[in-house]
This record gives C-alpha cells, sequence and structure tokens, in this order.
C-alpha cells in the first residue's frame, strides 16, 4: 500500500464512525424533539382540563351566591358572587389562548362565553328584581336551564379534551416505542456498518503494516550483510586501510593498519590521523603534510609523495606506498578520507637489488669499451718499450717516451672518467649538462664509430641542473645507447639539450631530447617501456635500464616523455627528459 | 722480407705497431680501415695481415672473411681488445691476439703464424 492509501484509509477509519455517530446523534434528537412535542400537548391537554374544572367551579360558585340572594335577598350572600366575577374572565382569557390552535373548542369556548354572557344577563336581572320575583318559580327555571347549558358546554369541551389527550397519550406511547426500536436499529446498522468497514480497513492497514515491516526487516538484513561483507572485505585485505571522519579523526582500521601503526582500534578510534599515521619523508625525515588536509583541499584521490616513512607506535619504520581518497556522501558532500597504504620495504630492498644487479650490467657494458679504451693505449706503451729497449738512437728514444706518455694520459683519463662513474657524491651538486653529455659520448664514442652513426649535438651552454652526476650519467648512457640501437649502423641520433622556461606544470629546467632514425617505437609499446624487465632486445637486455632511468629521473624531480618525432631525418624515436634546475632545493640540508 | 698488411683505425697505436715490426724485419704495409686495407691486400703481394678487430664501417671480422674469399693462403692475425670476440670471427682468421700481450707475443705469434703458413720467409726472423 502506498503512504497515499495508507494515510486515507487512516482518515477514514476515524471519519467514517464520527459521520455515523453524528447521523445517528441528529436522529436522537430529532426522537426527542417529537417526544417532547408529544410531551407538550398531552401538557396542554391537561392545563386546559384544570382551566375548564377551574372555570366550572367559579361558575357553580356565582350561581351559588345568587340563588343564596335569590333566597335570602341579603346582598351578603353575593360575596362568591363577587369573587368569582375576577378569575371568570381571566380564565377566559386563559383557555381562548390555550385554544387559539383548535377550532372546535374555540367554537364552544366562544358558545360557552354567550351562554355565560346570557346568564349574566339573566343574573343581572335577578340582582335588580323585587323579592318576590326572585323566588318566582320561573325565575329559577329559567336560570337552571342556563346554568345546565353552561355546563354541558364545558363538560363538551372538558370531553373533548379528554379525547384529545386520549390520542396524544397514544401518540406518546407508540413515539416512544418507535424511539426505542428506531435506537435499536440505528445501534444495530451503526454497529455492523462500522464492523464492516473497521475490519476492511483494519485488515488493509495492517496487511500493509506487516508488509512493510517485513520490507523493512529484509532490506535491515540486506544492510547488514552488505555492511559485514565490507567490513570482512576491509579487515582482510591486504593493503592497511585507515579512514578518518571529515575533522581527521580516525574512525576505522582495518588488521593490516593496526599491524602497521602499532595501534589498535580501540586506541586509536577518535584520535587525530597524524597521531596514529606518522608520515615522514624518506630522506629529509621533515614530516610530510597530513593526507586528510591535502585531500579536503583537492578534493580527490591523491597518491602521497614516493619516499614516505611510516613511523609506527613503538619508532619501528616502514617505507609506504599510499594514496588517500575523499569519501564523498552525494555529490559534493566530503564526509571523510580514506587512506590505503601498504609496507614497501621488501620491495624497496629488491629494487634497490635491481637497480644494483642493472649497475653491475651496465658497468658490464662498459668495461667492454673501457677495455677497448684502454688496452689500445696500453698496446702501443709496450710496443713503445720494446722500442725503446731495441733502439740506441737518442732522438728517436725521445720520441717514443714522448709517445708513452701521451698514451697512458689517455690511459689516465679513461680510468678517471670510469671512476667517476662510480663515484658519487652524496649531496646533490651542480652539474654543467654539457660536460656530462661529453663525458658519456666520450665513452660511448667508440662503439659510435664502429656502427658508423652520424651523430649531432647541439647543446646550450652554461646549462646546468642539481643532482647525481653518475646517476644522470647512467640515465643519458641508457638512452643513447637505446638510440643507437634502434638507429642501427650508419644511423643518424641527434641529442639536444636547451633551456626549458617554466611551464604550467614545472618549473625551469633543461631539456634533454635524444632522436634517432630507428623504426620508432609502437604505441601499445610505449606504455610499457617503463615497467621494469621489459625490453624488446631479448638476451641482450635486462629490461631495467629504462625503468631505473625514469626512478633516477623522478628521483630528480624530472620526467621523461616519449613524443613524436618532427624531424623527417630522425623518423624514429623522440625521448626528452626535463631536469629542474632546482630539484633539491625545498629539501636541503640533507643529512649525508 | 715477408710482407705484412697491417690494418687499425687507432692511427698512433698503427705507427708505433708498423716501428715494431719492421725493427724486426718485416716489410709493413699500413692501412686506416678495412677498405683501405682490402685495396693494399689486391695490390700488393701480402704474407700476412694483422688485423684489428674493432674498426668504424668494416669491422675486422667482415675484412678477414672477405680476405679468406679472395686469398684464403694468407694467414691472418686478428688484434683485440676483447676477450670476447664472437666465435665465427675466431674461426675465421688463423690467429687472435688480445692487444696488450705485448710486442714479444706479437711477434712470436706471427713468426709462427707465417711458418704454419709455409711462407718461404717465415724462417728468416727468430
Amino acid at each position: 500500500m502506498k503512504p497515499i492509501a495508507f494515510n486515507r484509509t487512516l482518515r477514514q477509519l476515524v471519519a467514517l464512525p464520527i459521520l455515523l455517530l453524528l447521523i445517528l446523534g441528529s436522529f436522537l434528537v430529532w426522537q426527542i424533539q417529537v417526544t417532547a412535542r408529544a410531551q407538550r400537548e398531552l401538557d396542554h391537554s391537561d392545563r386546559v382540563t384544570a382551566e375548564l374544572q377551574e372555570l366550572q367551579n367559579l361558575f357553580i360558585d356565582q350561581e351559588t351566591g345568587l340563588r343564596g340572594f335569590q333566597l335570602t335577598g341579603d346582598p351578603v350572600m353575593l360575596a362568591p358572587w363577587k369573587a368569582a366575577a375576577g378569575p371568570i374572565q381571566s380564565r377566559f382569557s386563559d383557555l381562548r389562548q390555550m385554544l387559539t390552535g383548535d377550532p372546535v373548542q374555540m367554537a364552544q369556548l366562544s358558545t360557552l362565553r354567550s351562554r355565560y354572557d346570557q346568564w349574566l344577563g339573566f343574573a343581572d336581572a335577578v340582582l335588580h328584581q323585587d323579592a318576590a320575583a326572585l323566588n318566582a318559580a320561573g325565575m329559577n327555571q329559567r336560570g337552571k336551564a342556563m346554568m345546565d347549558a353552561i355546563r354541558a358546554t364545558v363538560s363538551a369541551m372538558q370531553l373533548r379534551e379528554a379525547n384529545r389527550r386520549e390520542q396524544q397519550y397514544h401518540y406518546a406511547r407508540w413515539l416512544q416505542s418507535r424511539e426505542l426500536l428506531s435506537l435499536l436499529l440505528s445501534f444495530l446498522t451503526v454497529g455492523t456498518i462500522l464492523v464492516f468497514f473497521t475490519r476492511h480497513h483494519v485488515r488493509a492497514v495492517s496487511a500493509s503494516y506487516l508488509r512493510r515491516i517485513a520490507e523493512i526487516t529484509a532490506r535491515s538484513e540486506e544492510l547488514f550483510d552488505s555492511q559485514q561483507w565490507f567490513k570482512t572485505t576491509l579487515e582482510s585485505i591486504g593493503d592497511a586501510v585507515i579512514a578518518c571522519d571529515i575533522d581527521g579523526q580516525v574512525s576505522f582500521m582495518n588488521a593490516v593498519a593496526e599491524k602497521l601503526t602499532g595501534w589498535t582500534l580501540g586506541d586509536a578510534r577518535g584520535k587525530p590521523l597524524e597521531t596514529v599515521f606518522r608520515i615522514i619523508h624518506e630522506e629529509t625525515r621533515q614530516a610530510a603534510e597530513n593526507p586528510v588536509a591535502k585531500v579536503r583541499r583537492l578534493r580527490k584521490v591523491i597518491g602521497l609523495a614516493n619516499h614516505t616513512v611510516l613511523i609506527a607506535r613503538d619508532n619501528r619504520e616502514f617505507v609506504i606506498d599510499d594514496s588517500a581518497a575523499p569519501i564523498m556522501s552525494g555529490a559534493d558532500n566530503m564526509i571523510g578520507v580514506v587512506l590505503v597504504f601498504r609496507d614497501v620495504t621488501e620491495e624497496r630492498h629488491m629494487q634497490s637489488a635491481l637497480v644494483a644487479s642493472e649497475k653491475l650490467a651496465v658497468a658490464g657494458r662498459l668495461a667492454a669499451s673501457i677495455a677497448h679504451e684502454i688496452h689500445n693505449p696500453l698496446d702501443s706503451v709496450a710496443n713503445l718499450h720494446f722500442l725503446l729497449d731495441e733502439e740506441t738512437d737518442q732522438e728517436k728514444r725521445a720520441e717514443y717516451l714522448r709517445l708513452a706518455q701521451q698514451e697512458l694520459g689517455r690511459t689516465m683519463q679513461i680510468s678517471r672518467t670510469m671512476l667517476s662513474l662510480y663515484r658519487e657524491p652524496r649531496t646533490p651538486i651542480e652539474i654543467q649538462l654539457r660536460e656530462l653529455v661529453d663525458g658519456v659520448l666520450l665513452l660511448l664514442d667508440r662503439r659510435l664509430q664502429h656502427q658508423g652513426i652520424h651523430l649531432v649535438t647541439e647543446i646550450a651552454d652554461d646549462l646546468s641542473v642539481e643532482g647525481f652526476p653518475a646517476e644522470l650519467r647512467q640515465v643519458l648512457t641508457n638512452l643513447i645507447a637505446n638510440a643507437m640501437d634502434a638507429s642501427g649502423p650508419k644511423g643518424r641520433i641527434r641529442i639536444r639539450v636547451q633551456r626549458a622556461e617554466a611551464g604550467e606544470l614545472r618549473g625551469v629546467g633543461a631539456l634533454i631530447e635524444i632522436a634517432d632514425s630507428g623504426p620508432g617505437i609502437p604505441p601499445e609499446t610505449v606504455s610499457r617501456l617503463f615497467q621494469p624487465f621489459f625490453t624488446t632486445k631479448g638476451a641482450n637486455g635486462t629490461g631495467l635500464g629504462l625503468w631505473i632511468s625514469m626512478g633516477i629521473v623522478q628521483k630528480h624531480g624530472g620526467s621523461i616523455q616519449v613524443v613524436r618525432s618532427d624531424d623527417p631525418e630522425l623518423p624514429g624515436a623522440c625521448i626528452r627528459v626535463f631536469l629542474p634546475a632546482r630539484t633539491f632545493a625545498a629539501a636541503s640540508p640533507l643529512t649525508a | 722480407m715477408p710482407t705484412i698488411l697491417c690494418i687499425d683505425d687507432e692511427a698512433l697505436g698503427l705507427q708505433i705497431r708498423r716501428a715494431v715490426l719492421e725493427r724486426a724485419g718485416y716489410r709493413v704495409l699500413t692501412a686506416i680501415d678495412g677498405a683501405a686495407g682490402l685495396a693494399l691486400f689486391r695490390g700488393e703481394t701480402v704474407d700476412g695481415v694483422v688485423l684489428d678487430y674493432y674498426m668504424p664501417e668494416m669491422d675486422g671480422g667482415a675484412v678477414a672473411e672477405t680476405m679468406r674469399r679472395e686469398r684464403p693462403d694468407v694467414p691472418i692475425m686478428l688484434l683485440s681488445a676483447y676477450i670476447n670476440l664472437p666465435t665465427e670471427v675466431v674461426q675465421r682468421v688463423d690467429v687472435t691476439l688480445l692487444k696488450g700481450e705485448g710486442p714479444r707475443e706479437l711477434l712470436e705469434k706471427l713468426r709462427l703464424m707465417l711458418r704454419s703458413a709455409g711462407s718461404p720467409a717465415a724462417g728468416l726472423i727468430s
């Protein structure tokens, strides 16, 4: 049942009994009025009868007084006559009023009046006669006849009133029984209607109510189940999860989060997030921004800064990888923040091992070209030594010595370059990019020449960035070596280093662009290029080079992009490395 | 006097090697890359070749392959700064020598190579 129908039924349930009771009440009032009217009629008849009786008595009084005067001639005897005269007039007046609605009685009353007036005329004559005349038999007979006529009229009127009363009485009795019966019938009818109506409606309401209760029960069970499902999912998820309310107070933690932070949910609930989730930058050891504040500011999912370290309650430290997301209620109402993070300490160690292994592979590859570089001058020195032994001519000996010196100098330079690859300052230093690129090209020169690759460099002067030179050299070696592999023998490579002005997403820095004449990189490969162990070189590549290069560039605050080449002579891949001029300024001083 | 064709892209190293070989009594022809070397190889009488492996444009392996095809009787010594030379290249030449092993090793291996090749002048140098 819909809410509107439900309300209508409820209204009907209340309204109908009230309506029926009103009808019943009106009916009762009408019945009572009818009965009261019948009763009034009865009272009226009784009063008329009483008045008539009273009038009759007064007539008798007057007649008695007149007779007494007739007999004695004594005016004293006329006292009753006089006393009755006034009341008779008022009785007539009363009766005239009372009998207005009854023409028959009114006519009788007029007759009575006229007969009484006649009798009064007779009485007047009697009062003015002499004594002898008063006693005359004729006179008496006349008066008696008149009075009898009056009495007869009164009796007739009394009889009529008695009859009327009798009728009224029966009518009242009939009304009474009718009233009783109709009352009984009304109650029966109203009761029946009410019983049927309310039973039907109450059943409908009750059915609807029961249905609603069943629905609500089912829904609450579903809600409970889904709540349990989410709770279990969150509890058993492999990542740590912490939920906070909008004020940044912890409201939920799963088991992994409890284990990593060292806080139980019971202890942590209601505490500010920064108390439970203490995070610092791995290298600067300065407190990292509270993710709740950041999410509240940005209102979107954020990945927390790389190199975040979580300090547990017992001061143990975990390197974590984490993200934070707003919890929204509706489209705009943010009600909390959820953090998802995991311990990547092991992963970090693994990464370090991979980085080391790639470094070894790079070293191995470089060793080959370095061996070549060093063996060539060493071979010359050994040959010169042989010639020195054999030669006696002083001038020639001096020339051999000078050449040997020159070749040894070359060896020293190569060994210095090699050493600088692996001797790394612990703090970032200013790096002249021209020097950096030249150093890398010196080592790759042999291979470039061997493959007959035509190399063009366009390097801006006085361009420097801040960072770790050996790492950046590794990146460049990697990218140029890839370009050499891609372009193949007699291919073309262009290395361009230029100033990058501050843009929307980055600050001032340098842009290193390496373009080659190779076949280019298919779009489906681009997205996988920077994943570890992805290689297109089969057994000749470790698949770690670009992954590590990306890591190094990101560590320097920069980025690597693969773009389409706009130079028809270099249709292959075009790799762009952006390096900011000042990477570590915000984080300095670094603790060495 | 046996004639040795010496090919290396390192000009200074080539000149010094030439001096060593001349002091040992050989007639030495020099070339700074593979193409020039092959031209001399075709135009001159050559008893043996001392060839550098790692060179731009055309490496020692390719040069040796051409020489073998044209004159398989001329022995070839391959010089290299690498320890791990490709196997097919090693099989293509008579002798390999690691740069830096020294001039005495060079001269000894060259002498043995020429002798085993049956060069009439092989015995001249001792």
